[in-house]
């Protein structure tokens, strides 16, 4: 009975801070290495989120428009259409969406179309500055 | 300092239709010989500004074809420009937005000149001004954006962005077309317009059209850049009178017909408010190779005549009379014809007999024989448009 139980208030447990069906944000990582973009996938997912992703900038304007993200993950320096034109015509579609540049590079800080993302991150192998921006930027737009 | 010139030449000019049907407001006839861009332009180069953008959208074929043939004047290998940015909807698939739209869509271009000031114009007005002492100013306050600013009685507060400025002309107010205006200090009757012309920081500028691109916003420098920037950064006005070449404070939008006849007609009067001949301050244009202008029949009932007028090259006048009127290029006027306080345009064709009173004739028009237009303003707004002043307009590509 007690395990049960235990059980049962997982369930609930889980049903009201994780798996809050509609109200899970969706996450679009656009990222062309797969195994990074796996990687963010599964660590995404792990931190609640649902997540779909997109192989380069002209996957990830059909994404935004077929999958309605609540914030993207934007690698720059892919193919068939980098990040930062990706950037421009996201904005051009959707104005307010949240945009993380996540990239190896750090010129493009340069590029003054990257001062329209929210945030620009250099790709680490510790995620633990990507989830906290996720989280930041997604806590906002519910405020704001 | 190395300063890029931003020319907003989209102005759809809505209240000059029928003028701007088929071109942009910058593209249209001003002084015989002119289109309203000149000015502009002609500001830049004789302030020394030889790096120009002219970012267009609508109707813009006749003012491409007007810069490309006229304005081909500057040299690429010292660097100079004029260059015409049609809209590429590179960022957004819409038009632009507003001004401010138009320069967020363009940030590749300011990205590509990396200039430190940028000069941001309206190609819709028709003014003399040294841009570079508006610069000077600019930098000895330290600013981060200036703005042009003309002044004017508070009763036209309804037609223009009116600026509040403090005691050191920095602005700590915008309001656009207000009905009750903040007025200059100490001068309780006149208010401080803007005239569209702005010396931003370049980064500056990058940083606040994004902010502006991605906010609930029209998108508009004097509805959203300027009133967001104020109380944050240095914002300052610069007094007209302190750049104004002509010494006359003349400075016009001619957003209307009447205002565009109005400002047409001042320039036949003994001493006009715009001076045309200073030769330090030429006015560029293009203008075809036309012959020169001329009269011809001195008969006592046929006589060629052209009185208080201006008469462009490849005018005849051909045993008719012309009075206050203003004849662009290749205006043929036939015997007996008699036009009074008209402003006829390129190419138009009055025949015998023809009587054209306050009357505005686009281009390429031919009148036939014996039609009276402006004597009978019932009859006129039947086919043309007329204004509440009595002004007619005869549209370009009427059959009559």
């Amino acid at each position: 009975m007690p395990k049960n139980l235990l059980f049962l208030m997982g369930v609930v447990f889980s049903y009201g801070i994780i798996d809050n069906g509609p109200m899970k944000k969706k996450v679009l990582v656009v990222e062309d290495e797969e195994g990074l973009r796996l990687l963010y996938e599964e660590e995404l997912k792990a931190e609640g989120y649902e997540v779909i992703t997109a192989k380069n900038g002209k996957e990830a304007i059909h994404q935004l428009e077929a999958g309605k993200p609540d914030l993207i993950v934007l690698d720059i320096v892919m193919p068939v259409m980098d990040g930062i034109e990706a950037l421009g015509r996201i904005l051009g579609k959707d104005r307010k969406i949240p945009i993380i540049l996540n990239t190896s590079y750090t010129g493009y800080q340069q590029d003054f179309m990257s001062w329209a993302a929210d945030a620009y991150l250099t790709k680490s192998s510790d995620l633990s500055e990507l989830k906290d921006k996720v989280k930041e930027l997604l806590e906002k737009g519910k405020t704001g | 300092m190395k300063v890029l010139a931003m020319v907003l030449a989209g102005g759809r000019g809505e209240r000059l239709y029928p003028l701007t049907r088929d071109r942009a407001k910058p593209a249209v006839t001003f002084g015989g010989i002119y289109r309203i861009i000149d000015f502009t332009l002609s500001n830049c180069i004789n302030s020394d500004i030889r790096r120009i953008y002219v970012l267009t959208q609508y109707r813009s074929i006749s003012l491409h074809r007007h810069i490309q043939f006229g304005w081909s004047i500057l040299s690429a290998p010292l660097g100079e420009f004029i260059e015409i940015i049609p809209a590429q909807q590179r960022i957004d698939e819409h038009w632009y937005q507003g001004t401010a739209d138009a320069l967020f869509q363009n940030i590749y271009t300011l990205q590509e000149g990396m200039p430190d000031l940028v000069l941001i114009l309206s190609g819709d007005h028709i003014y003399k001004m040294d841009y570079r002492k508006m610069v000077a100013s600019h930098l000895e306050k330290g600013a981060d954006l200036t703005v042009a600013a003309i002044r004017t009685g508070r009763e036209h507060s309804r037609e223009f962005g009116v600026i509040e400025v403090d005691r050191d002309w920095r602005i700590i107010g915008f309001d656009e077309k207000p009905e009750e205006p903040k007025t200059i200090p100490g001068d309780p009757e006149g208010i401080l317009a803007s005239m569209g012309v702005y010396v931003f920081n370049m980064e500056l500028l990058v940083k606040r059209l994004i902010e502006d691109a991605r906010a609930d916003s029209s998108h508009d420098f004097g509805r959203d850049i300027i009133p967001s920037m104020i109380g944050k950064d240095r914002v300052f006005a610069f007094d007209f009178r302190q750049g104004d070449r002509g010494g006359t404070k003349y400075w016009r939008d001619v957003g209307t017909i009447d205002a565009y006849y109005d400002a047409n007609m001042d320039l036949i009067s003994v001493t006009p408010q715009l001076n045309l001949y200073d030769a330090e301050w030429p006015i560029l244009t293009y203008q075809p190779p036309y012959p020169p202008a001329k009269t011809v029949w001195a008969e006592e009932a046929r006589m060629g005549t052209a009185l208080n007028s201006i008469v462009s090259n490849g005018c005849i006048i051909s045993g008719g009379s012309v009075k206050r009127s203003i004849l662009s290029p290749n205006v043929m006027i036939h015997s007996h014809a008699e036009i009074e306080d008209s402003i006829l345009l390129e190419g138009v064709d009055i025949g015998r007999y023809g009587k054209i009173r306050r009357t505005i004739v686009d281009k390429e028009v031919r009148i036939p024989q014996g039609m009276e237009i402006g004597y009978n303003l019932n009859e006129d707004a039947r086919r043309f448009t007329v204004t509440a002043s009595g002004i007619v307009v005869v549209p370009k590509g009427i059959r009559l």
